[in-house]
């Protein structure tokens, strides 16, 4: 069996520890692969749902002028793109070997999320009130599914951001924990950017 | 799982980095404020509506790109060594997502063009 | 924690092995029984549709069976053996000619054979569980909407499981590509099989999404009343059309491109010579793949998008006729001047060339939007791609089966038996279909269980049921050949053509399970060729002979795909009975035990994931002293 060394002294810790083994190399390269077919993924969402905006059964369905309003849509921005920079703070620490701050700052990174999450169920359970649901009409489809499949990313984002730092709390920063949470930052970084299209193209092009 | 065999750095090789990674938060946290930056200015332009739509929607499309750039380029390391695979993949996918786009506003209902 | 392979095994814990292997060539030889297996249900499939249309006015099926059959010989051909097969050879071989001792990532790599193994099942569960799909391979959203039962929920939720599989592969041999090639081993040293690998991969990273969404709003609909193809309430059918081609045309070319990289190497070995041109193969490779993306909605000519939108992917398509041209033409000139050697796999490729340039040609005539208004949902179509798809990948995967026979297990096939499968073959398949590009043009519609007497359709398609008969047999003598090759057993050595290239060719036989003792040095394309001619023959080592790391076993991908199985049931069955649910299944008696089902099924592999990242999998280390014995071992044996 293999062993792992944890707590490595500064001075034997790579400058890239995420890349610094072979296996470390292979998941670098391998998510940004995975990232880059989850870009299709979100193409082919976001090309649905330009289809079938606004594209209802009968003139008493609310379309997305009347169903979006702003400052929500903003705060929620807010709340990722800083949870994006929380996370960069947690690679940044992780680069320096020091794990009590890169746990911190994954922490608020989840703390951030999970607001998100609040407010963008919030957000589904008052359009559902006003009539707009996942089967009233092809827009609600479209629209569910588009900000629910991110809305899914978060909640594995979230998930698994807790479970590394629990995981990780017991050991420590190795080479091998130091990829899991870059691998991790990557994948938050690449919910923001479809959350930067998901704002401008459903909620400002929405409201214009 | 290789072992780790990185061999001992100096003071000053320590010092360089922690200079350099000092340097590139800076940076961050300069296109952290460009992106929020950007975000106000489309959220404004779209809720004031100061300016026409027709000029509205292309802007606020180009600053989601610009913020995207960023989000890539420097949350994402995409400027760092070694990043070429990367760029290739994700330029390809940007490059199938807009032809996507660009198709399903187009060209999806039956009928008109035939004339 | 490490392997004996030595040691004699009881059944029990072969299977164990099985089920928990991350070696990629005990993967390979997965792929290769659940390809076979699935290969031969969709060729049982083509021969009851060739029985029902021999004679007019036959009544051999119903309507609604026949509709069942060719829904199930196109989705089981393509998805469930076409691609695996060539999975198969890949995992075979590209580790092997990268000179890597496994893939980048190899418990997924057993994770995506698990997935595609139970997602076929799933499929093909439908046949006893109330009918099979019915509405075409391609599904199109107004028929798969309107189809009654269950059908297509079998073929939505089968092939999610599947193409989520065939995903996490493409990712997996990407990777494995970019980060794993053995030093000297550049992108311009690379043999075309793993070339054509990479551009395959790429292809599967960027098409399989589009398919996984076309795929969800299909489930959508008919499982969780959304309307993304309901017209009434606003939905649009056109959008599964676009979503399905977007994957489906790159889908042809992730199947021909290992194809094309399977026959480079059979001719450069058996032409005895360096591959013409191969910098212009490989920028052909590369370019393929890119074309293959913007071509899609040459499928959709007669939809009516437009003369604009048909001359755009007209030309486009059109264009790709160019650099397939440019590989046509280079293996004709590594054929050339070579001294030729008439083996089996040679064969295939050489029969290769016309059959594939004939499916090429009517390809370009479809592409002329105003022609193909003509040549739609007709006979000449089945025709096309039969020869792109038969003519191309199924003679690469025969090739392939006979040229990586010894690689995969330490025996060969018999060569006779071997151009008999052949000969019967080739002839069967230019019978069965090169008459069906006639009873296209004559005005034959595809689809159709049957056709009327007295239309002149009777002896061309008794032709091409005579045609289908021979391809058959060629099928049995090659299973014949197997069952006696591996009842021989006779072992062969390094090397066994003799005329070896690749890296693949420079290891013993059985491949130690590490591969290779020493990772080699790559002095030039062909490495193991420049070896023969400018060395000692032998592979040069590019590090010293120490411990290395090597993965464990795990059982969880098999849990994983299980728990997706278990899911799929729930799901299927959550519609039944529901006010909200399409007129397919609202009328069927409502199953409360779905939603739980669902439930548990998801918890499953959920939970497994979770314990996949919970728990610290750091693999184990192979000793210098065991890897010693075991080339003390091989040096006695050579003896």
């Amino acid at each position: 069996m293999a062993n792992m060394e944890y707590n490595v002294p500064t001075e034997r810790w790579p400058a890239h520890p995420e890349t610094a083994t072979q296996e470390g190399q292979n998941k670098f390269v391998g998510f940004w692969i995975f990232l880059a077919g989850e870009t299709a993924l979100f193409a082919s969402l976001f090309a649905t749902y330009l289809a079938l905006k606004d594209s209802v059964p009968s003139d008493d369905h609310l379309l997305a002028a009347d169903l979006f309003h702003l400052p929500l849509a903003f705060v929620m921005t807010m709340l990722l793109l800083t949870s994006s920079l929380t996370s960069v703070y947690a690679v940044y620490h992780m680069r320096n070997n020091n794990f009590q701050k890169m746990q911190l700052w994954l922490g608020i990174t989840v703390l951030l999320g999970a607001a998100f999450l609040a407010l963008e169920i919030y957000e589904f359970v008052e359009y559902t009130g006003l009539g707009h649901t996942f089967r009233s009409s092809a827009f609600g489809s479209a629209f569910y599914f588009l900000i629910g499949t991110h809305g899914f990313h978060v909640i594995v984002g979230l998930i698994w951001a807790t479970l590394l730092i629990l995981r990780n709390a017991k050991r420590g920063l190795s080479v091998y924990t130091a990829a899991k949470v870059n691998t991790f930052a990557l994948y938050w970084h690449f919910i923001d950017v479809v959350w930067v299209f998901i704002f401008t193209i459903v909620y400002l092009l929405g409201v214009l | 799982m290789a072992e780790l065999n990185q061999e001992p750095m100096t003071k000053a090789q320590l010092e360089y980095l922690r200079r350099q990674r000092t340097r590139e938060m800076r940076q961050q946290l300069v296109s952290f404020g460009l992106m929020i930056f950007l975000t106000f200015i489309a959220f404004g332009l779209t809720a004031m509506e100061v300016i026409p739509a027709q000029f509205t929607i292309p802007l606020v499309l180009g600053f989601a790109f610009i913020q995207v750039i960023l989000q890539f380029y420097y949350f994402m390391h995409m400027k760092d060594n070694g990043h070429q695979f990367a760029k290739l993949f994700m330029m390809t996918g940007f490059y199938f997502a807009i032809a996507f786009c660009v198709t399903f506003v187009y060209i999806v209902w039956i009928g008109a063009p035939v004339n | 924690m490490a392997q004996t392979s030595a040691r004699k095994q009881g059944v029990g814990s072969v299977i164990w092995e099985y089920l928990t292997t991350v070696d990629h060539k005990k993967i390979a030889i997965l792929y290769l029984i659940a390809g076979g297996f699935f290969f031969v249900l969709g060729g049982i499939e083509a021969m009851l549709i060739r029985i029902q249309l021999a004679v007019p006015n036959n009544d051999f099926l119903s309507a609604g069976l026949f509709n069942e059959v060719i829904t199930m010989h196109g989705t089981t051909m393509i998805f469930l053996a076409a691609m695996p097969l060539l999975f198969a050879f890949m995992n075979a071989t590209v580790p092997l000619q990268i000179g890597a001792r496994d893939l980048a990532f190899p418990f997924l790599n057993s994770l995506g054979v698990w997935l595609f193994i139970f997602g076929g099942i799933f499929l093909n569960l439908s046949w006893f569980m109330g009918g099979a799909p019915d509405a075409g391979w391609t599904s199109y959203a107004s028929l798969s909407i309107a189809s009654p039962g269950h059908g297509i929920d079998f073929y939505a939720l089968g092939l999610q499981i599947s193409g989520a599989g065939t995903l996490i592969t493409g990712i997996n041999f990407a990777t494995t590509i970019i980060t794993m090639r053995a030093p000297g081993m550049t992108y311009m040293r690379m043999p075309l099989m793993t070339w054509t690998t990479l551009v395959a991969s790429v292809l599967i990273v960027f098409a399989f999404p589009p398919l996984t969404i076309g795929i969800f709003l299909l489930m959508f609909d008919r499982m969780f009343g959304s309307n993304f193809f309901i017209v009434e309430a606003g939905g649009n059918t056109i959008i599964w059309e676009h979503l399905f081609w977007i994957f489906g045309h790159p889908e042809v070319y992730i199947l021909i491109l290992p194809a094309f990289g399977i026959f480079s190497e059979i001719f450069a070995t058996f032409a005895r010579k360096r591959l013409f041109g191969y910098s212009a193969m490989v920028f052909a490779t590369v370019l393929i793949g890119f074309f293959g993306f913007m071509v899609w909605a040459h499928h959709m000519f007669t939809v009516g998008l437009g003369p604009t939108a048909n001359a755009i992917f007209a030309v486009a398509t059109m264009a790709i006729a160019v650099p397939t041209g440019i590989k046509i033409f280079n293996w004709i000139a590594t054929i050339w001047g070579g001294s030729i050697e008439f083996t089996t796999p040679m064969l295939y490729a050489l029969a290769f060339i016309p059959s594939f340039t004939m499916g090429g040609v009517t390809g370009i005539m479809q592409a002329a939007a105003p022609a193909d208004y003509q040549y739609h949902d007709s006979y000449f179509i089945v025709a096309h791609f039969h020869y792109v798809i038969v003519g191309g990948v199924v003679f690469a995967l025969l090739a392939g089966l006979h040229y990586y026979w010894p690689i995969m297990f330490n025996t060969m096939l018999n060569e006779t038996l071997g151009k008999i499968t052949f000969w019967f073959f080739f002839v069967g398949f230019h019978m069965t279909f090169l008459i069906q590009h006639f009873l296209g043009l004559w005005g034959m519609p595809r689809r159709v269980f049957t056709y009327l007497d007295g239309q002149g359709y009777n002896a061309a398609n008794m032709i091409s049921t005579i045609g289908a008969f021979l391809m058959a047999i060629a099928v049995i003598v090659l299973v014949v050949n197997i069952i006696i090759t591996l009842a021989k057993n006779e072992r062969v050595g390094m090397d066994p053509w003799g005329d070896g290239r690749t890296l693949e060719w420079s290891i013993p036989l059985p491949v130690p399970y590490y591969n290779f003792a020493q990772i080699p040095l790559v002095r030039g394309l062909d490495a193991y060729w420049v070896e023969k001619k400018e060395g000692n023959g032998k592979m040069m080592p590019s590090e010293s002979l120490t411990d290395f790391h090597m993965p464990n076993n795990s059982i969880l991908p098999v849990v994983m795909s299980l728990g997706l199985f278990i899911a799929a049931f729930g799901a299927m069955y959550f519609p039944d009975g529901q006010e909200w649910a399409i007129d397919a299944v609202s009328g069927l008696e409502p199953k409360p035990w779905a939603l739980p089902v669902l439930i548990i099924g998801l918890g499953i592999t959920f939970v497994s994931m979770g314990i996949r990242s919970w728990k610290d999998d750091l693999g184990y280390y192979v000793t210098k002293e065991e890897v010693e014995r075991d080339l003390e071992e091989l040096e006695r044996g050579g003896k």
